[in-house]
């Protein structure tokens, strides 16, 4: 009886000293209870900044000079930086605003933006941000940020297309040109196949994003969508793109692990020397250094497949700020001074893959006079088409609907299950169906 | 007949050995890729041609594995234990004892194990909120102090342990609680051993609970941590990223080679007949 007298007591113990564990532990990191505007319109009280993937060094030091910097300015705000997985950023801004305890500003992409903001969980920043600011942007880039006419997002970082070949195998297929044409890639892939008995190109396919930003490429300005209705299978240019894709895949110049089309499958196959060139960001090369530095080394980059007029997309990393933020005013001015011109270059220089969306950073001699290593020269070329690019897919309601249908008929497309003007078509009408029933009523 | 014994011993023996590889395998590459040097490409072999173990040591300082792994220690040396008390109390009247609306209860804790959740995700996260449980140690392990799925695994084992051991406890003056503690739980040992087990990894390898009660990086688990290192804004660093998984393997691999002798039967011959 004594024993379980013991016992009994052991577990009331435990439980008791637990709640007290919880009750007592660090606060959240909400900003309940700030007295945000000081006295004289002094910012204060504490701003919390969510990044995307950004932990570890260099960047867990970017952003402690940033906290300092701030703070310094501002002595009265207290800067809170934490570093969230990306892909479920969006989940946890979402969960995040069904509660209390939201962040102050948040790293979102164009899309996770529009479906926070449709949500009603986005601060409307037209009137908040200054026209100084709003035209330091890259045009493009601001853009992405705009939904409806109004502003729920500045642009951070971003990557566009360069090409990425391996020098070694073009040396040997005696290429010495990067192709431009979509005839030029199939010549190219084939001469790069013979030279090395592999597959030898990659069109990453993603969710279908790609596949759909390479379809306006390749229209070269004639809108894919009109008014909510697809257009595309009337245009041969993007047939010749869908033909062609077909016969590479089925002469074997594309892998079979194509129809994956997964960005970090196409890393893959070009670390194991599988394939030999494909279109791709920057960040592209980030584990091909460490996992594979026999290839980084003849690595090389070049413009992207396509004409030198044809639009590019642009992937644009922002900063918004929740609508249930309770220091909007310390959340404005953090979130303006973290995109400014001289923070975005410094960013750039430490990430050492990106571009930054600000004009003046573009002209620092970091962008136009890089150095010859492979991300230098990738740099060196995205900055190049970064003039001509833009977010391709816009963000709206149909759009993973748009996504999706199109991956799955692009891979039936490669693997010849149907022609591709019947791909084409029944792409065509999968996207009316989807953008009819979400009211979109685009042109792009 | 010698022969013919021996071949089908030699083709279960082959059975086995490849159904081994499948599930060994790529443990085994992982672990390969783990100790291979800066300089090796992970695809030129797969044995490593410069054993280093300079992964880990980045696992550590550079990727703050050592803060992620000591968080999940406690997370899941807290949850086990007191998931095993509750539920193995909350199961016993469950079985055992009958009082109105035995059913309607049991009914109810089965119910919840139906809804997904993703469903009630954001409802919790508000109250744990309110309970200001957001970034502690002890908003980690709510969710596993007592589970349905617990209390009912309990509940079935209680149900066959024969009634006649705990009649004759009774007789012999045990009050209730008694008969619980010392014949029906040590009887029911190797469920105890599995719904332990079981905790264990989902609480070792939870991810979504986690991602959203926590905000601060001092406060990460281990599979967050794992999250950060795959979704790296430079790309992932299959080395490093290796290294940590199987540093995250090794404690649940450990739990269940040292448990596994537990899962044997306890009642065969306790009663006569």
């Amino acid at each position: 009886m004594g024993k379980m007298k013991k016992w009994l007591r052991g577990l009331l113990a435990i439980t008791l000293i637990l709640v007290l564990v919880g009750c007592n532990s660090e606060g959240s990191s909400g900003n309940e209870g700030n007295d945000n505007q000081g006295e004289e319109g002094e910012l204060s009280g504490e701003v919390t900044l969510w990044t995307g993937s950004l932990s570890g060094d260099p960047f867990d030091s970017y952003f402690e000079e940033i906290e300092k910097a701030f703070e310094e300015l501002h002595p009265n705000v207290d800067v809170i930086i934490e570093d969230i997985p990306f892909n479920e950023m969006e989940q946890k801004v979402l969960t995040s605003l069904t509660g209390d305890d939201v962040p102050d500003v948040v790293n979102l992409n164009p899309h996770f933006m529009a479906n926070i903001a449709s949500q009603g969980g986005l601060l409307e920043l037209t009137d908040l941000v200054s026209e100084e600011t709003k035209n330091s942007f890259v045009e493009g880039a601001y853009e992405a940020g705009i939904i409806d006419g109004e502003l729920y997002a500045l642009p951070w970082y971003l990557t566009t297309t360069v090409t990425w070949y391996n020098g070694e195998h073009f040396e040997a297929a005696g290429i010495t040109e990067i192709p431009t044409t979509l005839e030029g890639i199939y010549e190219t892939a084939k001469a790069v196949t013979e030279a090395t008995g592999k597959p030898s190109f990659y069109q990453v396919i993603n969710d279908g994003n790609t596949v759909i930003e390479k379809m306006v490429t390749v229209a070269n300005g004639e809108p894919i969508v009109k008014d909510g209705v697809a257009v595309f299978n009337e245009n041969p240019d993007i047939l010749e793109y869908f033909t062609i894709m077909q016969k590479m895949y089925q002469e074997g110049l594309m892998p079979q692990e194509n129809a994956d089309g997964a960005f970090s499958t196409g890393q893959e196959l070009y670390m194991a020397e599988n394939v030999s060139f494909l279109e791709s960001g920057v960040t592209f090369l980030g584990p091909i250094e460490s996992g594979a530095p026999g290839v980084f080394e003849v690595s090389k980059a070049g413009p992207p497949l396509a004409g030198e007029q044809a639009p590019m997309n642009v992937a644009v990393m922002n900063f918004a700020i929740p609508s249930k933020t309770d220091n909007p005013e310390a959340a404005v001015a953090f979130m303006e001074f973290l995109a400014n011109a001289e923070n975005q270059l410094e960013f750039a220089k430490v990430a050492g893959t990106v571009l930054p969306s600000t004009k003046a950073s573009l002209e620092d001699e970091y962008f136009t006079n890089p150095g010859d290593s492979p991300k230098a020269l990738g740099m060196m070329e995205a900055a190049k088409s970064l003039e001509r690019s833009k977010v391709l897919l816009p963000p709206i309601e149909s759009n993973a609907e748009l996504r999706e249908t199109t991956k799955n008929v692009f891979v039936e497309n490669l693997q010849g299950r149907l022609t591709p003007q019947e791909a084409l078509d029944k792409l065509a009408e999968l996207w009316n169906k989807a953008m009819s029933e979400a009211g979109d009523k685009v042109t792009f | 007949m010698q022969t013919k014994k021996m071949l089908n011993k030699i083709f279960v023996y082959l059975i086995m050995i490849f159904i081994a590889c499948i599930t060994v395998g790529p443990f085994l590459i992982t672990l390969f890729m783990s100790l291979k040097s800066p300089s090796e490409g992970i695809y030129e072999s797969i044995l490593p041609q410069q054993m280093t173990f300079s992964n880990y040591i980045d696992a550590f300082e550079k990727a703050n594995f050592g803060q992620y792994l000591l968080n999940t220690v406690i997370v899941t040396a807290l949850a086990v234990p007191l998931n095993l008390v509750f539920c193995s109390l909350a199961a016993y009247p469950l079985a055992r004892m009958d009082f109105r609306g035995r059913e309607v209860v049991l009914t109810l804790i089965i119910a919840t194990m139906m809804v997904p959740f993703q469903l009630y995700m954001a409802p919790l996260f508000q109250l744990t909120g309110n309970l200001g449980l957001r970034n502690t140690y002890f908003g980690l392990i709510i969710l596993q102090i007592a589970t349905a799925f617990g209390i009912y695994l309990m509940r079935q084992s209680y149900i066959s342990i024969p009634k006649e051991l705990e009649e004759s406890a009774f007789i012999d003056g045990a009050n209730r609680f008694q008969v619980w503690w010392k014949i029906v739980l040590p009887l029911s040992k190797p469920t105890l051993i599995t719904l332990a087990i079981y905790t264990f990894t989902f609480t070792w390898g939870d991810y979504l609970w986690p991602l959203l009660n926590i905000t601060t990086s001092e406060m990460n688990t281990i599979s967050i941590g794992l999250a950060k290192l795959s979704q790296n804004f430079d790309g992932a660093n299959m080395k490093l990223i290796s290294a940590a998984s199987i540093l995250s393997t090794i404690p649940t691999l450990l739990i269940f080679i040292f448990l596994q002798k537990y899962f044997v039967g306890t009642t065969d011959g306790a009663i006569k007949g």
